[in-house]
């Protein structure tokens, strides 16, 4: 099956099984690096990708629903200032991710913060110029949403409240950035 | 790295009268809505499955809410997502907490409430909450060359294991229909996630009626999982005839009879399991109780 989509920026023209995860396609037909592994069906939650600007367990997502969809992988999605705030609010709490959950985990609290911050981020441009879209049809999470929103990583390599203040640390940040400045 | 593995042909109808003809055509065909279930089997990729897939997302005239003052209609490729928005409004509050609790946001994007009922061999929380509230589901069935509907209430599609019995090979969920009438009185517990611990995990949903201290219109469900979806009349009878507080010596009772209705019709259910179970349904009870003391 043949498939026309961007990943990170790029627009490809993908050759690939039509029943093939999406996990798979960006490790073995890609060469992504940012994910390191398929989990087979454990719902391991380390395979976070941004599809179509929402935050997607790329290991369920077939290749036949990729027609036309835009791909942000941990690879792209890193080099945006969407993901300095993420990065601070790891220095600022002194406590970062293993390599193994870290692409996934950003990628979680980034959904979370679009929720919260009721933006939809765009891939690039500057964060003023974003569109004002409601970033979910949930509207707003509370810390038990939270927690149910970073318990889709199983990876245990750090605390839960750690991973809640975090997220309240990154969003103090991201909210100071909206603010307009005179 | 997959050499020989053969890739599935995808028909994409756009229609009800499109998805007739491909069925018909090809019978054996795999049908797709969310796909989350299917994904996360371990031998979904790679596969030697040779049949065809019939893809639903493009099907509009399933992704539709409405409402009158009877019942709420949600067509079957509605995500758990766009329910939970629109259910604000329109949904019994029990509804909206079972798809608060089905999964993270992230993955209830991709959830669809008929995928979600049409898992073949384990049941969630969507189908323990819809059972108690007395939804139908409308199938479309598809048997020698010819298209039948029905409509069968959502706690009969499934055997006493909770595995989906519909008795054809092929048919298609195309919208739940819930009663607007429910109970006053609503409660879910879900123990354990259902994907990730389905030996540990219990979901009980429970609804009554309760009018100048009676109770009335009783109805639980207790699922395991991939054991047993338990609803038991006989108890069900036995708790609307009650009034209101009922006596914690009649709650002890009571739940040692589920208890043992339950050993006597599910042998897998383990020890652990079956003491979650008979402590939520007591949870419950005291729970009713109280808000009665309280009014």
């Amino acid at each position: 099956m043949k498939i026309e989509c961007t990943i990170d920026g790029k627009a490809l023209s993908l050759s690939v099984n039509s029943n093939k995860p999406l996990s798979l396609i960006l490790m073995e037909d890609v060469g992504n690096r940012s994910l390191l592994c398929h989990c087979k069906g454990e719902a391991c939650g380390n395979c976070i990708v941004l599809l179509n600007d929402e935050a997607t367990l790329s290991c369920v997502i077939p290749a036949f629903r990729l027609k036309d969809a835009t791909i942000s992988t941990f690879e792209s999605y890193q080099k945006t200032r969407l993901c300095r705030d993420i990065e601070r609010a790891y220095l600022r709490n002194g406590n970062t991710p293993c390599p193994n959950c870290y692409a996934s985990k950003t990628l979680i609290i980034e959904s979370i913060l679009q929720t919260l911050t009721n933006v939809r981020s765009t891939r690039t441009g500057p964060i003023m110029s974003r569109p004002r879209i409601p970033a979910s049809l949930d509207e707003g999470l509370d810390e038990k949403a939270i927690i149910q929103e970073l318990s889709l990583n199983t990876c245990q390599c750090m605390h839960m409240s750690e991973l809640v203040q975090i997220v309240e640390t990154a969003l103090s940040f991201r909210r100071r950035k909206r603010v307009p400045r005179n | 790295m997959y050499q020989g593995i053969r890739s599935p042909v995808i028909h994409t109808p756009k229609t009800l009268n499109e998805f007739n003809a491909t069925i018909l055509r090809y019978p054996n065909a795999r049908i797709w809505a969310g796909g989350t279930y299917i994904m996360s089997q371990k031998e979904y990729y790679p596969s030697d499955s040779k049949d065809s897939i019939i893809d639903l997302g493009g099907m509009e005239e399933m992704k539709k809410i409405t409402r009158n003052d009877r019942f709420v209609e949600i067509g079957s490729m509605v995500s758990a997502s766009q329910l939970l928005y629109a259910g604000k409004l329109v949904l019994p509050a029990i509804l909206q907490e079972t798809l608060e609790t089905l999964a993270s946001q992230i993955v209830r994007r991709q959830i669809t409430v008929g995928g979600s009922l049409c898992i073949p061999d384990m049941r969630l929380a969507l189908s323990t909450t819809l059972a108690i509230l007395d939804a139908s589901a409308e199938f479309k069935f598809y048997q020698g060359g010819k298209v039948s509907t029905h409509w069968i209430p959502v706690a009969r599609m499934y055997d006493k294991e909770g595995k989906l019995a519909l008795g054809v090979d092929n048919a298609l969920l195309t919208r739940i229909r819930i009663g607007l009438d429910y109970g006053d009185f609503h409660s879910l517990f879900t123990v354990e996630d259902p994907m990730r611990n389905t030996e540990k995990c219990v979901i009980f949903a429970f609804q009554a009626n309760r009018s100048q201290n009676s109770l009335s219109k009783v109805q639980f469900c207790m699922n395991f999982p991939t054991k047993a979806f338990h609803m038991s009349k006989d108890i069900e009878s036995k708790l609307s005839s009650l009034t209101l507080p009922i006596h914690p010596e009649r709650v002890n009772t009571i739940s040692y009879e589920l208890v043992a209705e339950l050993k006597k019709q599910h042998s897998t259910i383990t020890a652990l399991q079956l003491e979650r179970g008979r402590r939520m349904f007591e949870s419950v009870l005291h729970k009713l109780n109280s808000k009665t003391l309280q009014t």
